[in-house]
């Protein structure tokens, strides 16, 4: 298998991981609770193996993305409903990646940050109009992996690793308040929602059709899915683990992008910080990609229109006029002077509500033996797509009233 | 399945995406005409593919808003031109032929022909 073949699943999971929700959450989820919210980072890492795997032999057998399923199994109206709840989380999502970049590259050159967040989105939309989807990827996968520089970090500063390793259990930390103990309730549900986000899925899935998957790819839609989400769970962890280490004991809140940066810039000065923020800028780039091409692809599937980036912008018009058009949506959000982290949370927030319909189609048609054949699902992934499920409704059950409860999550 | 198989309309038919011989995408199943009456055989006619087509799958208030965005165009596919129904529905045609694709041609010249690899 051609390593790069492994860069779908790559910049899927660094763009879905590492975006600039995570940055955010996972550093101050660190910064909080010390080691405490690993579990919940590897507990969705697994319900997100378990989707995008299923979602690629979805693609790769039926020959159907997501998006087709949702409208065929839920029907026009809740098709419909699904559709535009995606849709807003994922504009959202995509807004915020926006301001990021816009915050990231003012931390770069100092410049506005609303003139990079303009001059970031014309360059994005360059980028898509000019490479096609294979390149997309290798780009901004590739680049995005600047992010091991935080993985590099922690090894640097000789974290604990046993207390690591002890935050993979399931547990809250003892002598929490009330009030802190529904903050942690809050953090786990959010980082669920973040690490499952729905456009994940969409992304994959349609990625599959577009470098046309059939049964032959089942391997590496199996390794893609299990390796890349991994490594970008994995970065996000290592961003958690070093604010644990360095933010934690301190009382230090990151509340920006930029704090989470300096978990490198400790250890290893300026150079690491120019690291950081380098793979934080691709890896938020290649988030705003996968999040408009997310959209676009959900919509133009919705529609039965002509889609991919695998053919020319001119070959699939509705498709190309679509995602231009969010972007040009997302950065009018940024240009309103809207704080980028009041964004994450709504999408956060919005995200978790849209999971279980995104995810019941999809399980589904894996489970239905006339589109899947022998491919169907086998009782592991039968089993665990269940759990995750219920899982995921009861976080979805649960996302308000903790998010009211706790001010999102101030405690 | 071909289309002349018994077929369950609404699970196997209904919202399923429309692919033409050429392996475009042209549309989605939004409704179905049947042929017969009360007491007879009836038989699928047409496909019915367009926002027109959402009248009275949808409630009235939304039906009216998906008009004033997308319009009430329908077009009508003749049951004999679709080859296969599985996870798509396969024509048997060019999406040109039974109407269908004339919006997707449309906004393709507003579309600049340059710059992509």
């Amino acid at each position: 298998m051609n390593p790069l073949e492994l860069t779908l699943g790559v910049m899927t999971a660094v763009g879905g991981f590492v975006d600039i929700s995570e940055l955010v959450f996972a550093a101050k989820a660190g910064s909080l609770f010390g080691y405490a919210l690993i579990w919940a980072f590897a507990l969705g890492t697994i319900g997100i193996i378990v989707f995008s795997e299923m979602s690629g032999r979805v693609a790769a057998v039926a020959k159907q993305p997501v998006f087709n399923l949702m409208r065929h199994r839920l029907g026009l109206k809740l098709g419909l409903v699904t559709l535009a709840a995606s849709v807003l989380s994922t504009l959202i999502t995509c807004a915020a990646e926006v301001g990021g970049m816009g915050l990231i590259l003012h931390y770069l050159t100092g410049l506005s940050y609303l003139l990079m967040a303009a001059a970031s989105t014309l360059v994005l939309m360059a980028s898509m109009w000019i490479l096609p989807f294979k390149w997309i990827e290798r780009v901004y996968g590739l680049l995005g992996l600047l992010m091991i520089s935080f993985g590099a970090a922690l090894v640097a500063i000789h974290a604990p690793w046993g207390k690591i390793a002890g935050g993979f259990v399931p547990h809250m930390p003892s002598g929490l308040s009330t009030k802190e103990m529904l903050a942690f309730a809050y953090f786990v549900v959010a980082i669920l929602s973040a690490v499952l986000f729905p456009y994940e899925t969409y992304f994959y899935s349609s990625g599959g059709i577009e470098e046309q998957w059939g049964p032959k790819d089942l391997g590496t839609n199996r390794v893609t899915s299990i390796v890349g989400m991994t490594l970008g769970s994995l970065l996000a962890i290592s961003i958690l683990a070093n604010s644990a280490q360095l933010f934690g004991p301190v009382n230090v809140g990151p509340e920006v992008p930029g704090s989470a940066a300096l978990e490198v810039a400790i250890p290893f000065g300026s150079t690491g910080l120019l690291i950081a923020l380098l793979g934080m800028l691709f890896a938020v780039a290649g988030a705003a990609v996968e999040t408009c091409m997310a959209n676009a692809y959900s919509v133009a599937q919705f529609f039965g229109w002509e889609w991919g980036r695998h053919k020319k912008p001119w070959e699939a018009p509705r498709f190309t006029l679509a995602w231009i058009a969010f972007f040009l949506i997302s950065l009018a959000l940024v240009l309103t002077g809207i704080d980028p982290m009041n964004l994450v949370e709504y999408a956060v927030l919005f995200s978790i509500l849209v999971l279980p319909l995104t995810y019941l189609p999809l399980m589904l048609l894996a489970n239905d033996r006339k589109y899947m054949d022998q491919y169907v699902n086998g009782w592991l992934a039968k089993s665990l797509g269940w759990l995750f499920f219920g899982i995921i409704t009861a976080a979805a059950i649960a996302a308000i009233p903790l998010y009211l409860l706790t001010s999102g999550g101030q405690g | 399945m071909k289309p002349s198989d018994p077929i369950k309309l609404v699970a196997e038919l209904l919202d399923l995406p429309i692919m033409d011989n050429d392996g475009r995408f042209c549309g989605i199943v939004d409704d179905v005409e049947l042929k017969g009456s009360a007491g007879k055989e009836t038989r699928l006619d047409s496909l019915l593919v367009g926002p027109g087509a959402y009248r009275g799958r949808m409630p009235r208030w939304a039906f009216a808003l998906a008009r004033i965005i997308a319009g009430d165009r329908i077009t009508r596919v003749p049951v004999n031109q679709v080859a296969k129904i599985h996870t798509v529905v396969t024509l048997k045609c060019r999406a040109e032929q039974v109407g269908l694709h004339e919006v997707e041609d449309r906004v393709r010249g507003w579309i600049p022909k340059k710059g992509a690899l």
